[in-house]
This record gives C-alpha cells, sequence and structure tokens, in this order.
C-alpha cells in the first residue's frame, strides 16, 4: 500500500476499507457480519443448554428415599442455572437396577402402601416387600412421585423418569445416556466375593486362646 | 522416699512391657487345638493336636498400656460392613465366639456381637452360616430377599 498517500485518501470501495481500517468492525454492517459468525457458535450453546440430558443412576443398594430427592433434583432441571417453574428444561433419569434397592433396619415389613378402589370395603394395605414382589419397580417409582409437589407438572416430569428392575436397558434408550448420577452410599462387598487369600491374609484383630479347640 | 519408690517401679513396669512389645517371643508361640480322627483298620484314634495358630503372623500388636481390648485398643471405627473384622469373631457355622475366647470388653463383644448379627441380616457372610442355611441371599424367604441395611448408632451397647 505504498503508492497511497495518507493525505488525500479516500476509500472506494468496501473491501479496500476493511481492508486498511484499523478498528475492523466499526461499521454497522460489519458489527451484522460479527454476529453471524457469533451466532453459529451461540445457537450450538443455545441447543447444548436446552436439550434434555439423560441421566444413568444404579440403585443396587440405594435407599430409594435418598435417591428420589436426587433423581427429582435432575428430572426437573433444578441443578441448572437456567431454571425457573415456567422453563422446561427437566432431563431425563433411567434407573437401573431397582429390583436390588435397600431398606434401613425393618422397613421392608413396616412400610405400608395405601389403595382405594372408592368402592365401600375397597381399602387395601399392601407392606414394602409385598409390593417389591409385585412390582419391583414401583417402590423407587412412588418415592419419587411422593417427592415432588402436586401439581399439573408431576405426571408430565414423571413422564421421563424411566425405571428398570435389571440392567437390561433397550438400546434406544441406551445409547442417549450421557451422564451417570453418583451412588448416594457405597455398595457392601460380600465376603464370599472376597478371594480366600484376601481373607487370609487380611490383619487378624484377636487370636484364639492357646487350649482353643478349632471348629 | 515413698515416691523414689514409686519411681522404680514405674521404670520396672516400662521395662516389663517393653518386653511384652517384642516381636521375638522367648516362651512358646500361641498353639490351637484341632482335634483328628484317623481309621487305622477296626480302631478309630481321636487326637488332639496342638498346631501353631495361623494367625501369628497377622496379629495386630495391642500396644495399649491401659490394659484396653484388642478392638478398643485398635481404635477402630467398625461397621456392619466390614466382613473382614466381624468375620474373625465367628466359628465356622456363623456363630459369635464368647467373651473367653475373643477377650474383648463387654461393650465391644456386645456391639461386634450385635454388627455380625447386622451383616448375617443383610446376607453378606453367607458363606459362614449352618451346614443346612440356604447360602444365597436372593432364595430367602418374603422381605428377606431383598437388601437391607443398618445404621451403627442404633446399637444400644456403646460407651458413654
Ligand atoms: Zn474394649
Amino acid at each position: 500500500m505504498g503508492n497511497v498517500s495518507s493525505k488525500n485518501f479516500v476509500p472506494r470501495s468496501r473491501k479496500f476499507v476493511r481492508r486498511n481500517q484499523k478498528s475492523f468492525f466499526q461499521h454497522k454492517h460489519d458489527r451484522k457480519y460479527l454476529t453471524s459468525i457469533m451466532s453459529a457458535v451461540k445457537r450450538a450453546q443455545q441447543w447444548a443448554t436446552f436439550a434434555r440430558t439423560w441421566h444413568l443412576f444404579d440403585a443396587t443398594w440405594q435407599n430409594p428415599f435418598d435417591s428420589a430427592q436426587v433423581i427429582i433434583k435432575h428430572l426437573m432441571g433444578l441443578h441448572k442455572p437456567i431454571y425457573h417453574p415456567m422453563n422446561d428444561c427437566g432431563d431425563h433419569v433411567v434407573v437401573m437396577n431397582s429390583r436390588d434397592i435397600a431398606l434401613p433396619g425393618d422397613e421392608w415389613r413396616k412400610r405400608v402402601y395405601f389403595h382405594h378402589t372408592t368402592y365401600p370395603g375397597g381399602a387395601s394395605w399392601t407392606l414394602a416387600w409385598e409390593l417389591h414382589n409385585k412390582n419391583p419397580t414401583l417402590v423407587i417409582k412412588k418415592a419419587v412421585y411422593n417427592g415432588m409437589d402436586g401439581n399439573l407438572q408431576r405426571r408430565h416430569t414423571m413422564q421421563r423418569l424411566h425405571v428398570f428392575p435389571d440392567d437390561k436397558i433397550p438400546e434406544e434408550i441406551l445409547k442417549n445416556i450421557s451422564n451417570q448420577i453418583r451412588y448416594l452410599r457405597p455398595v457392601p462387598t460380600r465376603l464370599d466375593h472376597i478371594s480366600p487369600e484376601e481373607v487370609e491374609n487380611y490383619p487378624k484383630i484377636v487370636d484364639y486362646p492357646k487350649q482353643y479347640i478349632l471348629r | 522416699m515413698a515416691a523414689f519408690g514409686r519411681l522404680a517401679v514405674n521404670i520396672g513396669r516400662t521395662l516389663i512391657s517393653q518386653e511384652s512389645r517384642r516381636c521375638l517371643n522367648l516362651s512358646s508361640a500361641l498353639r490351637i487345638k484341632e482335634i483328628r480322627e484317623t481309621r487305622d483298620g477296626k480302631n478309630l484314634i481321636v487326637e488332639g493336636v496342638t498346631i501353631p495358630s495361623p494367625r501369628v503372623p497377622l496379629l495386630v500388636k495391642n500396644t495399649a498400656r491401659t490394659g484396653a481390648c484388642p478392638v478398643c485398643a485398635a481404635g477402630l471405627d467398625v461397621k456392619h460392613t466390614d466382613v473382614l473384622i466381624l468375620s474373625q469373631f465367628l466359628r465356622s457355622d456363623g456363630c459369635m465366639l464368647p467373651r473367653r475366647v475373643t477377650g474383648l470388653c463387654k461393650t465391644q463383644q456386645k456391639r461386634i456381637g450385635t454388627m455380625v448379627a447386622m451383616a448375617q441380616k443383610a446376607g453378606l457372610m453367607p458363606n459362614i452360616a449352618p451346614a443346612n442355611s440356604r447360602r444365597d441371599p436372593k432364595r430367602r424367604k418374603d422381605w428377606k430377599k431383598f437388601n437391607t441395611y443398618f445404621d451403627e448408632k442404633t446399637i444400644k451397647a456403646k460407651f458413654v
């Protein structure tokens, strides 16, 4: 650009101006050009923000009522910064191994589920272990349902919960999953699942007395 | 003069306790009995054989000078899921060993016993059980076949 003197410089074409001006995006048309580049990035971000994520939760040895609080948070989208009651931003949660949930103490035979058919004498009380025998997904489904406020959204939110009694999840659901919800309590190890060498070589706290007869 | 005597006694005690904390044994090592039955033609020979305990090399040293029981001295917060520890207090049929065998204090004996029961109800030690037991916890009856966990805070025996 040595032949262009700075004194009597008159821009002739827009292309020329774009190459020489110091501030590249000064003109209003140039700002529009910028936003068109950025929108390609922003559009993907917008999709990612409002897309429904699929979470997996392994219910093995988990308390269904403690787990329900975490599942509800993901189902309703409460964990997202964009959450608003009018903003439909809830995620899907896939619960696997619901047959292997664990209840504390004697709760399997103390917790009672009530149902009434609305006919006279139609009341029935089902113990938790009886309900779990009939349908191993119902305890956790009811825990999630009862853990939420009763409003018009509740049944729609429940549609995003998918509970499976074992680890057999249909392929079309499995391919959506992109996140796993961490367990709330560690799964205990059974003694017969530990190798005999490890059991034998584990440090011992007490020893047998001198005259003890092994049996 | 009395203080001087007490000092001498204390020094003597520390010497003795240091002696007992050594890994070397001057006396014979701990031995346990095993009943062996051998059939020699028509004769059945039943003999009690004294064999060295397999636990001796793995034993955690009780370094407490206060005479605390092994579990208290180890300073462990035992949970009912710690099957590797709880199984040490059991006979092969899953019964809890008595206090004269385990050498625990009353509180720990009760606590360990309760936690053993918890672990057995949760089906965590199915291989240490009576010969006629089902072994697989999933094959138990009614509510017993479902997973159950326990809270150690519900154990009544505890140090106040
Ligand atoms: Zn003790």
